[in-house]
């Protein structure tokens, strides 16, 4: 298994204090691969050291300590960036251009002629959802959604094997949310690598196959997801409608805690290990109502928490 | 290296230039001067070709001045500030690109502006010249449509070359935009007295007033150098060896300027 | 390249690119010096216009055509300047007063400079006056712009007459002091240099400026230098009642015992003894040369 980004033992100081700067560790001694092909996810709370690490990856911070490599080649490198497209955290782009414009530049930036430029413009444009009457708009009038479909498309426009985005879900409406993942699902399903980062675990559930968890600047957990999050399966939640006391009693038997939520509605607390198909066989026999089953896991940062101590 | 990448960022510093209402609004109110001064001359009585061209020479000045400083200060600090520089530098751009492409956009937008000013002033002189009686031609020291006032536009873009470069170093490592601005016109009107700064060592008796005097001389751009307004003015020659001296001087010290700026540049962290 | 080494050439290169500027700016000074436009342009020379410009900064319009009167006057002092010195000398006072009719410095040491005699001012005593009289118009209360009027009379003009006729009515204006009055009768008794040694002290103690000081105490030591030469010229009636003949030089003088050495002025000059018409007078290089004309003292 090759791998497409690495580092090892990244460590990034920065300064801190006015009269008498300390340096400060934002991360320490980062290492993880992300293997080529796979979805990568950099996760962790608010503050963990993932932008700083994405930056660090994109040479726009420079580290303290250790180093980092895209396709094997140092990230000083700028060719290697011919290869990577990458979404920055909150994308701001020039008021004055267009979407179009933007993209055909930074296009031009990664060496498209010009025709190619516009050509694969107008492709990612459509694939990013950006509708045909909003690309000759300046950007200024583009709701932050917009921008992070403009910004999908300035990082595919130059065809790059690996892509890297910094919290692409952020601030994004559940539909923008769903788009955005189905890219990324097009973007593996076609070979690329995807390296992302998030604080929400339910999004690296959905996308990835690896990942890494930083909490305090430090590697917590690495590793492929379901290792990680098997464990942390909490049980699960059942809520019906519709239940006789007759019903509910010989449901409570499988149940953990049961609590009755208003006539005829209640909540079964189903403890780890407990499967709820059972229940829901019995709940079809007693013409009961199924309103929702949802597992219960731990929070991210009960897994932080975990990993840490 | 690539001329391509450094010509894209150049590109869209004067298509961001061409697209500010401030940069209308300036050239604009530069040639409604010009013809405010065809008024002025009328109070003046015979010297008002030498005001319009001398009110001409200090508008498009003062304006390529006041353009150079406010958009390069911010060209650098905006694209940090409000982070879109992260999607630039995620390209195969080199640092030293970026700083060399804002550069030659900014002096290509000044150009523009001041080409567009000067053709302004030229259009009042040739009505001055068409609307001249004879005997008031001949009291004139220099032909009104004279071409020696494109070598004083000439040693502006010279002047304006170097001072883009002492705001866009500026803009590099300081955020705030109105310190950026205050030092590059505290420069600007300190480099108009580095000649005699230089000469501060024999003025004064103090050594060490002297030192501090000639050292600041020497390294401030000699703004001062550059002005050829009243020779052009009263239609005195100025040798085409004296032009190509002060503009190579521009040329070697825009460069010592850029070179720091690249290396501050290259240094910095962008959190 | 370790960074330390980048940095290392980054800053070889810019010091490099620095020495080459500046010795490309001193070869060109060197080898194609520009002429320097020989006029002094003063664009605008109407007050009105200047006051209708400078808008609500008037004062501070008037603090700088101040500044320029003074390098005007300062530089073409210093210069020797021979081609039209002074010329803007007037129609910048003229601007400065007009834009801040209080300014008293204007008027008062602009009258001093528009009357100071060539080569070291434009011996404009009439445009001292007409300064001063514009002052007077527009403060009327100044008893000091008359008292100086009468002063431009008796050191420039010589005239006693007059001048005694300014200092009177400097006296009766409100606040002015009574020893003025006196000053007036003096006057006109002809005992006038003891009225300017008095009038050059006050303007030398009220100077705002080191070299405003420097003019008046150098009227002050002309007029030392024209009591001097009285008190030479009156040595030499005592020399031709004791040698029975006209003194020929300074030699003759101290060889008799008159004086000890050869005199100088209060500038370090020596003074010239004209032995045909038995004249002293200030050596023509003297800083303090010309003397004013002051009227004759009567004998």
């Amino acid at each position: 298994m090759q791998s497409v980004v690495r580092t090892e033992q990244l460590t990034k100081d920065f300064l801190t204090g006015f009269w008498k700067p300390r340096p400060g560790r934002v991360l320490d001694a980062v290492s993880f691969d992300v293997p080529r092909g796979e979805v990568f996810g950099l996760l962790g709370p608010n503050g963990a050291g993932k932008t700083t690490t994405i930056k660090l990856l994109m040479d726009l911070l420079r580290p303290t300590q250790g180093r980092a490599e895209i396709f094997g080649r140092p990230v000083s490198d700028a060719d290697v960036r011919q290869r990577v497209g990458f979404v920055p955290e909150q994308p701001y782009y020039y008021d004055h251009l267009s979407a179009e414009e933007l993209v055909q530049y930074f296009a031009g930036l990664s060496g498209l002629s010009r025709v190619d430029a516009v050509a694969r413009t107008a492709a990612v444009l459509t694939r990013t959802g950006v509708r045909d009457e909003d690309r000759r708009r300046p950007l200024r009038q583009f709701s932050k959604g917009m921008l992070q479909r403009v910004g999908l498309a300035q990082a595919l426009v130059h065809d790059p094997e690996l892509v890297v985005l910094d919290e692409p879900m952020s601030g994004l409406d559940p539909i923008g949310r769903r788009d955005v993942r189905q890219i990324i699902m097009q973007l593996r399903d076609e070979g690329r690598t995807v390296l992302f980062s998030s604080h929400i675990l339910a999004d690296a559930e959905l996308l990835c196959s690896h990942v890494a968890i930083l909490a305090r600047g430090q590697v917590v957990a690495l590793g492929k997801l379901t290792d990680l999050t098997a464990p942390a399966m909490h049980g699960s939640e059942v809520v019906v409608s519709n239940v006789n006391a007759e019903a509910a009693a010989r449901i409570g038997a499988h149940a953990a805690r049961v609590t009755e939520i208003a006539d005829g509605r209640y909540c079964f607390e189903l403890a780890p290990g407990e499967r709820p198909e059972p229940v829901i066989a019995i709940l079809a026999a007693a013409g009961a109502t199924l309103v929702s089953v949802s597992p219960v896991r731990a929070s991210l940062e009960d897994i932080f928490l975990e990993a840490i101590q | 290296m690539s001329a391509t990448r450094v010509q894209l960022v150049a590109w869209h510093v004067f298509k961001e230039g061409a697209r500010d209402r401030v940069l209308f609004t300036m050239v604009g109110f530069a040639v409604l001067l010009f013809g405010a001064s065809l008024l002025l001359g009328q109070l003046t009585a015979g010297q008002d070709l030498k005001i319009i061209k001398d009110l001409g020479l200090a508008v498009i000045e003062v304006s390529g001045v006041l353009m150079s400083v406010l958009i390069g200060v911010g060209l650098v600090a905006r694209e940090i500030d409000k982070r879109s520089i992260y999607g630039l530098l995620a390209r195969p751009l080199r640092r030293w690109e970026f700083i060399l492409g804002k550069y030659v956009g900014l002096l290509m937008t000044l150009a523009a502006n001041v080409a567009v000013m000067t053709v302004a002033l030229y259009a009042v002189l040739a009505w001055m010249q068409w609307t001249a009686t004879p005997a008031v031609r001949a009291s004139w020291e220099a032909p009104a449509l004279d071409p020696a006032m494109l070598v004083a536009v000439v040693l502006l873009m010279g002047e304006l070359a170097v001072l883009t470069a002492v705001a866009l170093f500026f803009s590099t490592f300081s955020s705030s935009a109105l310190w950026s601005t205050l030092f590059s016109l505290g420069v600007f009107v300190a480099g108009q007295f580095s000649g005699q700064l230089r000469e501060l060592a024999t003025a004064v008796g103090s050594r060490a007033a002297g030192a501090v005097g000639t050292a600041l001389g020497l390294i401030l751009p000699a703004f001062g150098a550059f002005d050829v307004k009243s020779q052009v003015v009263h239609g005195l020659a100025i040798p085409l060896e004296f032009v190509g001296m002060t503009m190579a001087y521009a040329a070697l010290y825009a460069a010592a300027v850029l070179t720091a700026t690249i290396a501050v540049f290259n240094r910095r962290d962008f959190q | 390249m370790t960074p330390g080494l980048r940095n290392l050439a980054a800053t070889a290169g810019v010091v490099s690119l620095m020495i080459g500027s500046s010795s490309v700016l001193r070869a060109r000074d060197v080898r194609v010096p520009l002429t320097q436009s020989a006029d002094r342009g003063l664009y605008i020379r109407s007050g009105t216009v200047a006051k209708t410009l400078s808008m609500s900064l008037r004062t501070i319009a008037a603090d700088m055509y101040w500044l320029r009167t003074i390098q005007h006057f300062g530089g073409d002092r210093l210069s020797h300047r021979r081609d039209r010195p002074f010329e803007l000398l007037q129609p910048l006072l003229d601007l400065t007063t007009t834009l801040d009719p209080n300014f008293n410095a204007a008027y008062r040491f602009g009258a001093m400079f528009l009357s100071e005699p060539a080569p070291g001012g434009p011996g404009r005593a009439d445009q001292a006056i007409a300064l001063l009289e514009k002052g007077l118009r527009a403060q009327p209360a100044r008893w000091q712009y008359a008292q100086d009027i009468g002063f431009v009379h008796l050191w420039n003009r010589g005239d006693a007459k007059e001048a005694a006729l300014w200092f009177h009515r400097a006296a009766e204006m409100p606040g002015a002091p009574n020893w003025l009055n006196a000053v007036a009768a003096t006057t006109m008794a002809g005992a006038d240099r003891q009225v300017a040694g008095a009038w050059l002290e006050d303007m030398v103690a009220h100077a705002p400026e080191g070299w405003l000081r420097a003019i008046a105490q150098r009227r002050l030591a002309q007029l030392t230098a024209m009591n001097a030469i009285e008190q030479l010229e009156a040595l030499v009636a005592p020399f031709q009642k004791k040698m029975q003949r006209n003194p020929t030089g300074w030699d003759d003088f101290m060889a008799v015992g008159l004086i000890a050495g050869v005199p100088i002025d209060p500038a370090g000059a020596p003074y010239v003894y004209f032995p045909a018409s038995g004249l002293v007078r200030l050596h023509p290089q003297s800083p303090l040369s010309p003397l004013p004309v002051l009227p004759e003292r009567p004998r």
